[in-house]
């Protein structure tokens, strides 16, 4: 799913926080968006994922026919959080509960949660009660229970902050994989440089609220024209 | 310390004899306090959550008169009521003082604050994070609702249980608004005062022991489901 951001402008009192002039998101592709703390990338991610309205501008979603939408299109764009929230239930009644939303048939459910727990490790923990599971575990649930609505957008704030490597690399074969296979456009927010580089195609940079540069991946990372974004990507402070 | 034992055994007597002045007394509590706390969790746990999930002028304002109305004194609540319904009063027509109706009118009134105080403070710690998940997930309205619902479940329950402590023991209110008429109104709260000031201690703890009991199987049948649904 294609996304353009038209003249984004939000502030909380008089400090202004975003104000994106234009930019597009590739479809089918992994975007990071990256910058320091404050820079805006949380909120910009909720006004897409529609849990907060701008002040003025638009968010426009690329359709299949090619057109684009002002409309949140609900049912193809999900979010994963740095923190989860997780039902008080099991593991695979949370995975299942999206499908159970789309009301989907109970074979269909069984099967498709079955899958995602093989495919995410998580059948031994099948049973288990999802609220008390480690942060890898959570997110690792979270991100299956989000990719069972097989979405054309999924969107991630900081998914392997404070998790072990083994479940950051199992998130980052999954959105590979969901990018590959099913085409899925990701947008991430990550710190990790690192993991920028191993899965982004595209990579958007934010300081103080605007985008100051974006393009391909290798390409902002490896030969940035801005001295911030060189100066961030150096991991020097920018205040 | 003869008429503690005696009352105790009194108290195994009348259930087991199937005292018709007991069950009587017994039905009408039940039934008084249930009806208030059915009626009361219909009005306050969808006002609760609502509270708890929207902000609006005025918000912290109402919040405090509910925290007020969680502990307001039940005999203050019951000479209001009373005054309401008496007969030069604004309901004074529909002659419903010293009757179960006026009885369930002050309980209701008398709960419905805690449920409603309750449900908002379990709504609240959650209510950012389900609302975010519901959405992000594409949930309707109506779903988000319903997902909030089954998040908080646990916690409505110890409302419920709290609601109905508050209303099976409480005396004040229904004395004033009930009277305590023989077969009519009284209550076992009401029968234990009342047996008191004749004297009869033995039947009074008799009585109260019913009362503890009672108390005792519906918070250990609530208490069971909180539990089944923690687990």
């Amino acid at each position: 799913m294609k996304l353009r951001l038209n003249n984004l402008k939000k502030s909380y009192g008089s400090r202004a926080v975003l104000d994106v002039e234009r930019c597009e998101i590739p479809s089918g592709a992994i975007t990071g968006l990256i910058g320091p703390n404050g820079a805006g990338k949380t909120t910009l991610m909720n006004i897409i994922a529609g849990l907060d309205a701008p002040e003025s501008g638009e968010v426009l979603y690329g359709l299949k026919d090619g057109s684009f939408s002002p409309d949140l299109p609900k049912k193809a764009v999900t979010m994963l959080f740095q923190t989860p929230y997780m039902l008080h239930t099991t593991v695979e009644k949370n995975i299942a509960y999206p499908l159970q939303l789309r009301r989907a048939e109970r074979e269909v459910i069984k099967r498709r949660v079955k899958n995602l727990m093989d495919d995410f490790d998580l059948t031994p923990l099948a049973k288990n009660k999802a609220w008390r599971l480690s942060g890898g575990e959570t997110q690792k649930v979270a991100l299956a229970r989000a990719v069972a609505l097989k979405p054309e957008l999924l969107l991630l704030d900081e998914p392997t902050s404070n998790i072990d490597n083994t479940s950051v690399a199992v998130i980052e074969k999954t959105l590979d994989y969901e990018r590959n296979k099913h085409k899925m456009t990701s947008v991430i927010i990550s710190h990790n440089l690192a993991q920028i580089r191993r899965l982004c195609d595209y990579v958007i940079f934010m300081h103080e609220g605007r985008i100051i540069e974006q393009g391909d991946a290798k390409e902002i990372l490896s030969k940035p024209a801005d001295p911030r974004t060189k100066a961030f990507i150096a991991g020097e402070l920018l205040l | 310390m003869d008429y503690i034992f005696d009352g105790i055994v009194q108290a195994i007597g009348l259930i087991l004899s199937g005292d018709p002045v007991i069950f009587e007394v017994v039905g009408l509590s039940l039934r008084v306090s249930g009806t208030s706390v059915l009626i009361a969790v219909l009005i306050g746990i969808p006002l609760g959550i609502l509270i708890g999930t929207r902000e609006f002028i005025g918000k912290r304002v109402l919040l405090r008169i509910i925290y007020t109305c969680m502990s307001l004194p039940p005999v203050i609540l019951g000479l209001f009521v009373f005054l309401i319904l008496m007969r030069q009063g604004p309901l004074g027509a529909y002659q419903l003082n010293y009757t179960p109706t006026a009885m369930i009118i002050a309980q209701t009134l008398l709960v419905t604050p805690i449920v409603m105080g309750l449900t908002y403070n379990i709504v609240r710690d959650r209510a950012k994070d389900v609302g975010r998940l519901g959405k992000t997930l594409g949930g309707t309205g109506v779903s988000n609702v319903f997902l909030m619902l089954r998040e908080v479940k646990g916690g409505l329950v110890i409302a419920l249980v709290s609601a109905f402590g508050r209303a099976i023991s409480e005396v004040g209110a229904v004395m004033i608004v009930g009277g305590n008429i023989t077969g009519k109104t009284r209550v076992m709260t009401t029968y234990i005062a009342e047996l008191r000031s004749m004297g009869d201690y033995s039947q009074a703890i008799a009585v109260g022991i019913i009362l503890l009991l009672l108390s005792l199987i519906v918070n250990t049948i609530l208490y069971q489901f909180q539990q089944r649904d923690e687990k």
